[in-house]
């Protein structure tokens, strides 16, 4: 990997380990490296502890999506899906990284976003042929497809309380899926509302998380705070810029997307503040709660290098590919 | 080993009195001037002077000695004092640890409250930009009440209209019986009295017509 190669690199996508030791990160050369928190977060941390503990190539394509089970890393490419076990990954064995546990081919050109249902121990798929794939984590069998999307997915979210999965695509469209029966419930079409709309970027939502009634979306209209119940958007974030991820974290929400910075804002609707980081331009936000220890916010973008929050008003270090 | 005790005891010597100008040699002079003085063949005076000289060294002896013993008291006594303000620290050191996980769990709730209340403004925000249930309320009674009026209008026109139908029914149908009855072959005095009743039935039943819809 020269340093032409890191000079453009993107990171994609990242996942925490089941027991918050590890991060993985995927980027644009289809590699995935794996990184160790816990000794690039010890006292006696070295600069070798903040470059990647392995690296393989887990896909031709750009990695666009990764998500952690309890044990098993699942990553996504072009139209390709492949479980990695969190144990060997850790364990370093390169040798046997070559061939994945599992992988499953999809006639999609992408798969942009997975994610997982607990409550029926599904993974949902969506990717670029406009529709979304549910499949049974046991037994890998396609369970069913929802159509409706007229463009393909950027980002999926699920509620698990009321069963519901979120979807949004390119065709600005936010669609919620009742699982069971696979009907789409309810459309929002947020650029037709003229609060959010910002029609100099376009109509496509590119992040969307949920959390119990309330949801955030964004991307070309700007990033919202909706009510899922009444289906009105509440708060509207004034940040330029499309954000291509956000998160609900305690009483705040963190946002990154365009811009060389993480936002911070509050539910009322106001920036709280703009932390620098590194890359450019940031693709992917993630909060690693599953360790009490090594408790970061890591974002990734348009840089080889990874920028590591440990408290969130400033970067502590970066991780680099 | 010989060497080595000779190493501890010089050691230990020079940790006592390791300057050598102090009471080690007092007392070894003191020794030194006893053995003189007992030894001594000379004048009283000077036994004498030598004799109360020995008691001042003596004497100092004797203070320093004191003073070590009041030395020593008092490193004794700042060890406790320092052993009480270490455990002290220490009850502090911990007391201040729950403090702060206190404090952070406080934290953590007043953030959850703070973000239900900001839920609830952003609500809040989208509610009031709704009219007024009380306003909508009263609007919807209004508008019932003129409903209720306009369909008791409407059933009494009805009522009418359906008075009139069968008004005009009767009178066409007396119309009709009248003609046929002339128009059958009777007699020319029959015809005149039945024309003439005729005539009256027609006149009383457009009178009541008539006032009726006055």
């Amino acid at each position: 990997m020269g340093p032409v190669e890191h000079l453009h690199m993107s990171v994609f996508s990242q996942s925490f380990s089941p027991c918050g030791r590890f991060l993985a990160a995927g980027n644009n050369y289809g590699e995935i490296a794996v990184f160790s928190l816990s000794s690039a977060l010890s006292p006696d941390a070295t600069d070798l502890s903040q470059t990647p503990i392995l690296t393989f190539t887990a896909h031709e394509g750009p990695v666009f999506s990764l998500f952690s089970t309890d044990s098993h890393l699942l990553s996504a490419g072009n139209g390709e899906i492949s479980a990695w076990s969190w144990a060997e990954l850790i364990k370093r064995v390169s040798m046997f990284i070559n061939a994945p546990l599992c992988r499953s081919s999809l006639e999609i050109p992408e798969i942009n976003a997975m994610t997982v249902n607990p409550t029926e121990n599904s993974l949902v798929i969506g990717g670029g042929d406009n529709n979304i794939h549910i499949m049974d984590l046991e037994s890998g069998i396609f369970k069913s497809v929802l159509q409706g999307h007229t463009d393909y997915i950027h980002c999926l979210s699920v509620r698990e309380r009321e069963g519901e999965i979120l979807s949004g695509g390119e065709d600005g469209a936010v669609r919620i899926w009742d699982h069971r029966t696979g009907q789409s419930v309810h459309c929002i079409e947020v650029y037709k509302y003229e609060e959010c709309a910002r029609p100099q970027y376009g109509k496509w939502i590119s992040c969307l998380t949920t959390e119990s009634d309330w949801m955030l979306c964004g991307g070309g209209p700007s990033l919202s705070l909706w009510h899922l119940r009444s289906m009105s958007p509440t708060s509207i974030f004034p940040l330029s810029g499309c954000q291509r991820q956000a998160n609900f974290y305690q009483d705040m929400i963190l946002s990154v997307g365009e811009g060389q910075c993480v936002s911070h804002c509050l539910l009322g609707g106001e920036v709280k503040a703009q932390i620098p980081c590194t890359p450019h331009s940031l693709n992917t936000l993630a909060l690693n709660l599953n360790s009490t220890d090594n408790r970061v916010l890591t974002v990734g973008g348009s840089s080889h290098q990874i920028d590591v929050f440990t408290n969130l008003s400033y970067r502590t270090f970066s991780l680099s590919f | 080993m010989g060497a080595v005790t000779d190493d501890e005891v010089i050691r230990k010597r020079l940790l006592i009195d390791g300057d050598g100008a102090g009471d080690d040699r007092r007392i070894n002079v003191l020794l030194k001037s006893f053995t003189k003085w007992c030894n001594s063949t000379g004048s009283p005076e000077e036994g004498f002077t030598q004799y109360q000289r020995m008691l001042g060294t003596l004497a100092q002896c004797e203070f320093s000695m004191g003073k070590t013993l009041l030395v020593y008291d008092m490193n004794l006594r700042e060890m406790e004092n320092y052993e009480k303000i270490y455990t002290d620290i220490e009850q502090n050191i911990t007391s201040a640890h729950d403090k702060i996980s206190e404090c952070k769990k406080e934290i953590q709730r007043a953030k959850r409250i703070r973000k239900n209340r900001q839920e609830y403004d952003a609500l809040a925000k989208v509610i009031q930009q709704h009219p007024d249930r009380h306003e909508t309320l009263k609007q919807l009674e209004a508008l019932d009440k003129e409903l209720q009026q306009l369909s008791h209008i409407k059933e009494n026109v009805e009522d009418k209209l359906e008075l009139r139908k069968k008004q005009f029914h009767v009178l066409l149908s007396t119309i009709q019986e009248l003609q046929q009855t002339l128009e059958s072959k009777y007699d020319c005095c029959r015809c005149a009295l039945l024309r003439q009743d005729g005539l009256w039935v027609c006149w009383t039943v457009w009178r009541s017509l008539y006032k009726g819809w006055v």
